[in-house]
């Protein structure tokens, strides 16, 4: 089954040209929903510039603490030994731009906006050296690239005619559930010119939502329901088979 | 056809579950076992988080034993004696068990754990099988070797708390069952299994309980066992995913049935020294996930199932 498409249309004010509004973003759909034959989903993003400009796109999941560990060789068998724990490290990141990162502007300004996976602010209370540190993280993002959760789209964004736009945004199956946040920066000469945010939700809907919301919230009914449907379905086919 | 498991958080082909269901099915109802050792390794082959597919498979037991435990009830096969003192220390044993389980899983080794388990149990049993059913194989060739002592008495005997079984014909200690029944409550717990082939032999071997009745008692046992884990599984670590189980059922009691019908025509001594090899070659696979440098020495630990 391909991925549903959904579309995120931002609708663009294409009002006279207003020299502080370069951008003006929304979006139409704010939620992915997951479903029972959910096997991920493309949200497509459209947008537009006042005149010509640089964009980058990034989409930052909900957060929550992540641990890495390291595997370590014990009498030949490998177990997991030293982990950092990253808090409120994003679940989710995303990033897409119309060129190269240092091409669109200064360092400190990526590094001030947390452009580019490799400025993703981690905060750790660990007290390793910082080069473990840094190998824990460079780790992280392996991982999370690897789960498709980190994604980096560089000069994937075209600009058609100097002000259409258009990105999409990959969601794999394992989307964490939660808050998004969208962003659209419009850079000039080097500047950030305009910026524009929409938030966005994954949530589990119907069936799914239900059941992973009676397992967290009801979890002692939950395991006596899995209980009682697992009697009730090895009774019935010891009655069935027998009649049989 | 995917569908999406809401606990395991993944997307699977529900035609793939059927299936797997209905080969562990078909096997299990073949050799007469729960099955769960095989599932639950296949289950994390798959890419189910290991936590996940323990949880799950524990709720798939539970159905998968309970129509045979009715049968050998119905036909008196069952011990009531001895499977409540079994199913006490199994209740104390899957408590112990799943509270172990969670404390490895908040410090990043239950998946170890779990994989070594496999390989430890595993590896002994299937050899034992083997090396048993070969022995015995060869015993019918030659009907003049010497037949072995059926039980032997050993220090076991003289524990204290004696009690009597008198469907099993047997006057032990009920620390012995009790010791047998914890044992199997922990490996329940941290494998995901009903634990039948731990429990068997030793129900055979070291109770010393007539053949006719250990089946229906150690299934008996696992249904209430493998309940109390399901349970506290589901409100201690939420790994218990109903949508998943369910597929394995459906799949797996037309495979047992099929399983049953054709297992009833082959040999004893063959089924046996089939299933120890089926149980060595899991033991292998697993035992190659342990020394196999991974990928990549990192690992995320976040939330559910460790290191996915």
């Amino acid at each position: 089954m391909a991925p549903r498409m959904l579309t995120v249309v931002l609708l663009l004010c294409f009002t006279p040209p207003a020299q502080s509004q370069s951008l003006v973003a929304d979006l139409s759909t704010r939620e992915v929903a997951i479903t029972t034959g959910f096997t991920g989903a493309e949200l497509l993003l459209f947008g537009a510039t006042e005149g010509s400009g640089d964009i980058v796109v990034t989409v930052v999941g909900p957060q929550r603490d992540e641990i890495v560990r390291r595997k370590e060789r014990v009498a030949g068998i490998w177990v997991n030994g030293a982990s950092v724990t990253f808090e409120a490290a994003p679940a989710y990141y995303r990033i897409a731009a119309s060129k190269p990162l240092d091409e669109i502007a200064s360092p400190a300004i990526l590094e001030r906006l947390q452009i580019g996976t490799n400025r993703i602010g981690l905060f750790t209370r660990s007290q390793r050296p910082a080069d473990h540190i840094l190998t824990f993280r460079n780790a992280l993002i392996r991982n999370k690239k690897r789960m498709q959760l980190y994604s980096e789209d560089i000069s994937d964004i075209k600009i058609q005619r100097g002000r259409l736009f258009r990105s999409t945004i990959p969601f794999p199956v394992n989307v964490p559930i939660g808050e998004y946040l969208v962003t659209v920066y419009l850079f000039k000469g080097g500047k950030l010119v305009s910026e524009e945010e929409a938030p966005l939700t994954v949530h589990k809907v119907g069936l799914e939502a239900q059941i992973y919301d009676f397992a967290h919230n009801r979890a002692p009914w939950y395991g006596a329901i899995a209980i009682f449907i697992a009697l009730l379905a090895g009774w019935l086919a010891g009655v069935i088979f027998r009649r049989a | 056809m995917q569908i999406y498991l809401p606990i395991a958080e993944m997307s699977l082909n529900a035609l793939m579950l059927l299936g797997l269901g209905g080969m562990v099915g078909f096997l299990s109802g073949m050799f007469g076992v729960g099955g769960g050792f095989l599932m639950t390794p296949l289950l994390i082959f798959i890419g189910v988080p290991p936590a996940v597919a323990v949880g799950t498979e524990a709720n798939q037991v539970v159905a998968a034993s309970v129509s045979g435990a009715l049968a050998h009830w119905r036909r008196g096969n069952v011990d009531i004696r001895m499977g409540i003192v079994l199913m006490i220390g199994g209740f104390i044993g899957s408590t112990l068990g799943v509270w172990l389980f969670t404390f490895l899983r908040g410090i990043g080794q239950i998946d170890f754990v779990i994989s070594a388990s496999y390989v430890l149990f595993l590896g002994i049993v299937g050899l034992l099988m083997v090396i048993e059913s070969i022995r015995s194989w060869f015993r019918s060739r030659n009907p003049a070797a010497p037949k072995r002592k059926l039980h032997y008495h050993t220090w076991l005997h003289g524990l204290p708390f004696k009690m009597r079984f008198r469907r099993s014909k047997l006057y032990i200690s009920a620390l012995l069952p009790l010791g047998v029944g914890v044992f199997v409550g922990i490996l329940a717990a941290i494998m995901g299994v009903g634990g039948g082939f731990v429990m068997v032999p030793a129900m055979i071997y070291l109770l010393g309980m007539p053949t006719s009745v250990v089946v229906g008692t150690s299934l008996f046992q696992i249904v209430f066992v493998t309940a109390n884990v399901t349970f506290l599984q589901s409100v201690n670590n939420q790994t218990v995913d109903i949508v998943l189980a369910m597929l394995l059922v459906v799949g797996s009691v037309i495979g047992a049935q099929i399983g049953a019908r054709v297992g009833a025509r082959l040999r004893g001594e063959e089924v046996r020294i089939a299933l120890g090899l089926i149980v060595l070659a899991v033991c292998a696979r697993v035992a190659w996930t342990l020394v196999v440098t991974p990928d990549d020495l990192y690992s995320l630990g976040f939330g559910f199932g460790g290191g996915r």
